[in-house]
Protein backbone atom coordinates (compact mmCIF):
# COMPACT_ATOMS: atom_id res chain seq x y z
CA UNK A 1 0.00 0.00 0.00
CA UNK A 2 2.55 1.80 0.49
CA UNK A 3 4.17 1.75 -2.93
CA UNK A 4 0.84 1.87 -4.73
CA UNK A 5 0.45 5.68 -2.65
CA UNK A 6 4.11 6.69 -3.15
CA UNK A 7 3.54 6.39 -6.72
CA UNK A 8 0.09 8.29 -6.88
CA UNK A 9 1.93 11.17 -5.19
CA UNK A 10 4.25 10.35 -7.47
CA UNK A 11 2.48 11.10 -10.64
CA UNK A 12 0.02 13.77 -8.94
CA UNK A 13 2.23 16.03 -7.43
CA UNK A 14 5.70 15.72 -8.98
CA UNK A 15 4.36 14.60 -12.84
CA UNK A 16 1.41 16.42 -12.93
CA UNK A 17 -0.70 13.64 -14.75
CA UNK A 18 -3.47 14.27 -12.27
CA UNK A 19 -5.85 16.73 -14.39
CA UNK A 20 -9.18 17.72 -13.53
CA UNK A 21 -10.91 15.13 -14.98
CA UNK A 22 -8.32 12.32 -14.05
CA UNK A 23 -8.55 14.12 -10.45
CA UNK A 24 -12.62 13.27 -10.32
CA UNK A 25 -11.33 9.28 -10.11
CA UNK A 26 -10.15 9.33 -6.63
CA UNK A 27 -12.92 11.97 -5.74
CA UNK A 28 -15.86 9.52 -6.77
CA UNK A 29 -13.91 6.51 -5.45
CA UNK A 30 -13.43 8.32 -2.34
CA UNK A 31 -16.67 9.00 -1.59
CA UNK A 32 -17.62 5.41 -2.66
CA UNK A 33 -15.08 3.69 -0.17
CA UNK A 34 -16.89 5.42 2.50
CA UNK A 35 -20.24 4.58 1.33
CA UNK A 36 -18.79 0.79 1.77
CA UNK A 37 -17.21 2.06 4.98
CA UNK A 38 -21.07 3.14 6.02
CA UNK A 39 -22.41 -0.18 4.79
CA UNK A 40 -19.51 -2.05 7.16
CA UNK A 41 -20.60 -0.31 10.51
CA UNK A 42 -24.59 -0.41 9.27
CA UNK A 43 -23.88 -4.23 9.95
CA UNK A 44 -22.53 -3.67 13.15
CA UNK A 45 -24.86 -1.67 14.72
CA UNK A 46 -27.53 -3.76 13.68
CA UNK A 47 -25.99 -6.77 15.46
CA UNK A 48 -25.71 -4.91 18.29
CA UNK A 49 -29.76 -3.61 17.71
CA UNK A 50 -30.80 -7.38 16.95
CA UNK A 51 -29.37 -8.28 20.70
CA UNK A 52 -30.28 -5.55 22.91
CA UNK A 53 -33.55 -4.49 21.23
CA UNK A 54 -35.43 -7.97 22.59
CA UNK A 55 -32.70 -9.52 24.71
CA UNK A 56 -32.98 -13.55 24.67
CA UNK A 57 -34.56 -15.34 27.16
CA UNK A 58 -30.94 -17.25 27.86
CA UNK A 59 -29.24 -13.71 29.26
CA UNK A 60 -32.81 -13.30 31.39
CA UNK A 61 -35.01 -10.95 28.86
CA UNK A 62 -33.05 -8.07 30.20
CA UNK A 63 -30.18 -5.61 28.68
CA UNK A 64 -27.89 -4.82 29.54
CA UNK A 65 -26.84 -8.73 30.53
CA UNK A 66 -26.78 -9.09 34.70
CA UNK A 67 -23.49 -8.75 35.64
CA UNK A 68 -22.11 -6.66 33.12
CA UNK A 69 -20.38 -3.43 34.74
CA UNK A 70 -21.33 -0.96 32.01
CA UNK A 71 -19.66 2.53 31.54
CA UNK A 72 -20.80 5.45 32.54
CA UNK A 73 -21.56 7.39 29.05
CA UNK A 74 -21.51 10.66 30.84
CA UNK A 75 -17.42 10.10 31.97
CA UNK A 76 -15.16 9.04 29.38
CA UNK A 77 -17.64 9.29 26.19
CA UNK A 78 -18.89 12.47 27.35
CA UNK A 79 -15.62 13.73 27.65
CA UNK A 80 -14.88 12.15 24.12
CA UNK A 81 -17.69 14.15 22.54
CA UNK A 82 -16.33 17.37 21.83
CA UNK A 83 -12.92 16.28 21.43
CA UNK A 84 -13.82 14.33 18.14
CA UNK A 85 -15.90 17.09 16.44
CA UNK A 86 -13.37 19.72 17.46
CA UNK A 87 -10.53 17.68 15.60
CA UNK A 88 -13.49 17.83 12.71
CA UNK A 89 -13.67 21.53 13.03
CA UNK A 90 -9.89 21.83 13.26
CA UNK A 91 -9.50 19.53 9.93
CA UNK A 92 -12.38 22.35 8.33
CA UNK A 93 -10.10 25.02 9.56
CA UNK A 94 -7.17 23.65 7.93
CA UNK A 95 -9.29 23.29 4.78
CA UNK A 96 -10.04 27.07 4.66
CA UNK A 97 -6.56 27.73 5.17
CA UNK A 98 -5.60 26.02 2.40
CA UNK A 99 -8.17 27.08 -0.10
CA UNK A 100 -6.97 30.54 1.34
CA UNK A 101 -3.47 30.16 0.87
CA UNK A 102 -1.95 30.10 4.27
CA UNK A 103 -0.16 27.54 3.70
CA UNK A 104 1.64 28.26 7.70
CA UNK A 105 -1.51 27.95 9.22
CA UNK A 106 -3.05 24.93 7.08
CA UNK A 107 -0.20 23.16 8.54
CA UNK A 108 -0.92 24.17 12.47
CA UNK A 109 -4.56 23.32 11.60
CA UNK A 110 -3.53 19.90 10.47
CA UNK A 111 -1.33 19.32 13.57
CA UNK A 112 -4.34 20.29 16.02
CA UNK A 113 -6.22 18.29 14.34
CA UNK A 114 -3.95 15.02 14.67
CA UNK A 115 -2.74 16.32 18.23
CA UNK A 116 -6.86 16.00 19.16
CA UNK A 117 -7.59 12.80 17.26
CA UNK A 118 -4.69 11.43 19.54
CA UNK A 119 -6.08 12.09 23.04
CA UNK A 120 -9.43 10.83 22.01
CA UNK A 121 -7.71 7.50 20.75
CA UNK A 122 -5.81 7.69 23.98
CA UNK A 123 -8.93 8.19 26.45
CA UNK A 124 -10.47 5.87 24.49
CA UNK A 125 -7.44 2.95 24.78
CA UNK A 126 -7.62 4.26 29.19
CA UNK A 127 -11.27 3.16 29.30
CA UNK A 128 -10.34 -0.15 27.43
CA UNK A 129 -7.92 -0.82 29.62
CA UNK A 130 -10.26 -0.54 32.71
CA UNK A 131 -13.43 -1.20 31.08
CA UNK A 132 -14.89 -3.97 33.81
CA UNK A 133 -16.23 -6.48 31.05
CA UNK A 134 -14.29 -7.53 28.37
CA UNK A 135 -15.07 -9.04 24.42
CA UNK A 136 -15.73 -12.60 25.75
CA UNK A 137 -18.71 -11.24 28.23
CA UNK A 138 -21.68 -11.99 26.82
CA UNK A 139 -23.24 -10.82 23.48
CA UNK A 140 -22.89 -7.51 25.42
CA UNK A 141 -19.44 -7.61 25.15
CA UNK A 142 -19.12 -8.74 21.74
CA UNK A 143 -21.30 -5.88 19.85
CA UNK A 144 -19.86 -3.36 22.48
CA UNK A 145 -15.94 -3.75 21.37
CA UNK A 146 -16.85 -5.16 17.94
CA UNK A 147 -18.36 -1.76 17.02
CA UNK A 148 -16.39 0.25 19.17
CA UNK A 149 -12.63 -1.61 18.37
CA UNK A 150 -13.70 -1.18 14.93
CA UNK A 151 -14.42 2.30 15.05
CA UNK A 152 -10.98 3.13 16.99
CA UNK A 153 -9.07 0.97 14.35
CA UNK A 154 -10.78 3.76 11.39
CA UNK A 155 -9.81 6.94 14.01
CA UNK A 156 -6.24 5.48 13.96
CA UNK A 157 -6.09 4.49 10.21
CA UNK A 158 -7.56 7.92 9.74
CA UNK A 159 -5.02 9.70 11.88
CA UNK A 160 -2.19 8.50 9.83
CA UNK A 161 -3.93 9.89 6.81
CA UNK A 162 -4.28 13.15 8.29
CA UNK A 163 -0.90 13.12 9.49
CA UNK A 164 0.79 12.17 5.92
CA UNK A 165 -1.25 15.13 4.55
CA UNK A 166 0.52 17.08 7.20
CA UNK A 167 3.62 15.74 6.22
CA UNK A 168 2.55 16.42 2.57
CA UNK A 169 1.11 20.09 3.34
CA UNK A 170 4.34 21.25 5.07
CA UNK A 171 6.43 19.85 1.87
CA UNK A 172 4.25 22.00 -0.14
CA UNK A 173 2.48 19.66 -2.03
CA UNK A 174 -1.06 20.95 -1.49
CA UNK A 175 -2.19 23.93 -3.19
CA UNK A 176 -5.31 25.74 -3.20
CA UNK A 177 -6.58 24.33 -6.38
CA UNK A 178 -5.46 20.74 -5.79
CA UNK A 179 -5.71 18.86 -2.74
CA UNK A 180 -7.70 16.03 -3.69
CA UNK A 181 -5.86 13.54 -0.51
CA UNK A 182 -6.43 16.15 1.80
CA UNK A 183 -10.67 16.51 0.77
CA UNK A 184 -10.33 12.62 0.76
CA UNK A 185 -8.73 12.44 4.54
CA UNK A 186 -11.60 15.49 5.75
CA UNK A 187 -14.23 13.44 4.25
CA UNK A 188 -13.26 10.07 5.81
CA UNK A 189 -12.54 12.29 9.55
CA UNK A 190 -16.42 13.44 9.47
CA UNK A 191 -17.39 10.23 8.48
CA UNK A 192 -15.26 8.89 11.53
CA UNK A 193 -16.96 11.66 13.61
CA UNK A 194 -20.25 10.45 12.90
CA UNK A 195 -20.02 6.89 13.33
CA UNK A 196 -19.02 8.21 17.08
CA UNK A 197 -22.10 10.49 17.65
CA UNK A 198 -23.94 7.07 16.76
CA UNK A 199 -21.81 4.77 18.92
CA UNK A 200 -22.55 7.05 21.71
CA UNK A 201 -26.10 6.82 21.15
CA UNK A 202 -26.74 4.04 20.32
CA UNK A 203 -24.03 1.48 22.07
CA UNK A 204 -22.61 3.78 25.26
CA UNK A 205 -26.31 5.66 26.20
CA UNK A 206 -28.72 3.39 24.97
CA UNK A 207 -27.04 0.01 25.39
CA UNK A 208 -26.19 0.84 28.93
CA UNK A 209 -29.89 1.98 30.04
CA UNK B 1 -66.39 -36.40 38.09
CA UNK B 2 -64.94 -34.81 35.02
CA UNK B 3 -60.86 -34.47 34.62
CA UNK B 4 -60.15 -30.29 33.95
CA UNK B 5 -58.02 -30.15 31.51
CA UNK B 6 -56.72 -26.59 31.37
CA UNK B 7 -53.30 -24.77 30.62
CA UNK B 8 -52.55 -21.32 30.72
CA UNK B 9 -54.40 -18.27 29.65
CA UNK B 10 -53.68 -16.91 25.97
CA UNK B 11 -51.74 -13.85 27.33
CA UNK B 12 -51.67 -10.01 24.92
CA UNK B 13 -48.50 -9.49 25.50
CA UNK B 14 -47.30 -12.37 24.12
CA UNK B 15 -49.49 -13.16 20.36
CA UNK B 16 -46.73 -14.93 18.38
CA UNK B 17 -46.87 -18.34 17.89
CA UNK B 18 -43.22 -18.76 19.84
CA UNK B 19 -44.00 -18.65 23.55
CA UNK B 20 -40.83 -18.84 25.04
CA UNK B 21 -41.10 -15.38 26.55
CA UNK B 22 -44.72 -16.12 27.79
CA UNK B 23 -43.10 -18.82 29.98
CA UNK B 24 -39.84 -17.45 30.91
CA UNK B 25 -42.06 -14.09 31.91
CA UNK B 26 -44.45 -16.81 34.45
CA UNK B 27 -41.52 -18.42 35.58
CA UNK B 28 -39.83 -15.35 36.77
CA UNK B 29 -43.59 -13.87 38.00
CA UNK B 30 -43.94 -16.82 39.89
CA UNK B 31 -40.48 -16.42 41.81
CA UNK B 32 -40.81 -13.01 42.04
CA UNK B 33 -44.57 -13.67 43.87
CA UNK B 34 -42.73 -16.31 45.81
CA UNK B 35 -40.16 -13.60 46.73
CA UNK B 36 -42.60 -10.68 47.83
CA UNK B 37 -45.53 -13.48 49.52
CA UNK B 38 -43.16 -15.72 51.15
CA UNK B 39 -42.56 -19.89 50.25
CA UNK B 40 -45.74 -21.25 50.78
CA UNK B 41 -48.10 -18.14 49.92
CA UNK B 42 -51.31 -19.86 47.85
CA UNK B 43 -51.23 -16.49 46.01
CA UNK B 44 -48.47 -17.84 43.79
CA UNK B 45 -49.74 -21.03 43.02
CA UNK B 46 -51.66 -19.75 39.77
CA UNK B 47 -48.28 -18.60 38.43
CA UNK B 48 -46.53 -22.08 39.19
CA UNK B 49 -49.19 -23.78 37.17
CA UNK B 50 -49.09 -21.33 34.30
CA UNK B 51 -45.11 -21.75 34.13
CA UNK B 52 -45.85 -25.48 34.57
CA UNK B 53 -48.03 -25.87 31.85
CA UNK B 54 -45.78 -23.52 29.63
CA UNK B 55 -42.41 -24.02 29.92
CA UNK B 56 -40.78 -27.59 29.24
CA UNK B 57 -39.32 -29.33 31.93
CA UNK B 58 -35.51 -29.46 30.54
CA UNK B 59 -35.96 -25.54 30.92
CA UNK B 60 -37.21 -25.59 34.12
CA UNK B 61 -34.91 -27.65 35.75
CA UNK B 62 -32.20 -25.59 34.13
CA UNK B 63 -33.24 -22.38 35.07
CA UNK B 64 -34.26 -24.28 38.53
CA UNK B 65 -30.18 -24.97 38.92
CA UNK B 66 -28.88 -21.73 37.80
CA UNK B 67 -31.10 -20.06 40.55
CA UNK B 68 -29.59 -22.32 42.79
CA UNK B 69 -25.81 -21.51 41.97
CA UNK B 70 -26.74 -17.81 41.73
CA UNK B 71 -25.81 -17.90 38.05
CA UNK B 72 -29.85 -16.62 36.86
CA UNK B 73 -29.77 -14.51 34.67
CA UNK B 74 -33.25 -12.94 34.85
CA UNK B 75 -34.59 -10.36 37.21
CA UNK B 76 -35.75 -12.08 39.70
Amino acid sequence: MFVWWRDVLRESTLEGHHTKVVQLGPRYGSILFIVSEVMFFFAFFWASSHSSLAPAVEIGGIWPPKGIGVLDPWEIPFLNTPILPSSGAAVTWAHHAILAGKEKRAVYALVATVLLALVFTGFQGMEYYQAPFTISDSIYGSTFFLATGFHGFHVIIGTLFLIICGIRQYLGHLTKEHHVGFEAAAWYWHFVDVVWLFLLVAIYWWGGI
Amino acid sequence: NQIELKTAPADFRFPTTNQTRHCFTRYIEFHRCTTAKGEDSNDCERFAKYYRALCPGEWVDKWNEQRETGTFPGPL
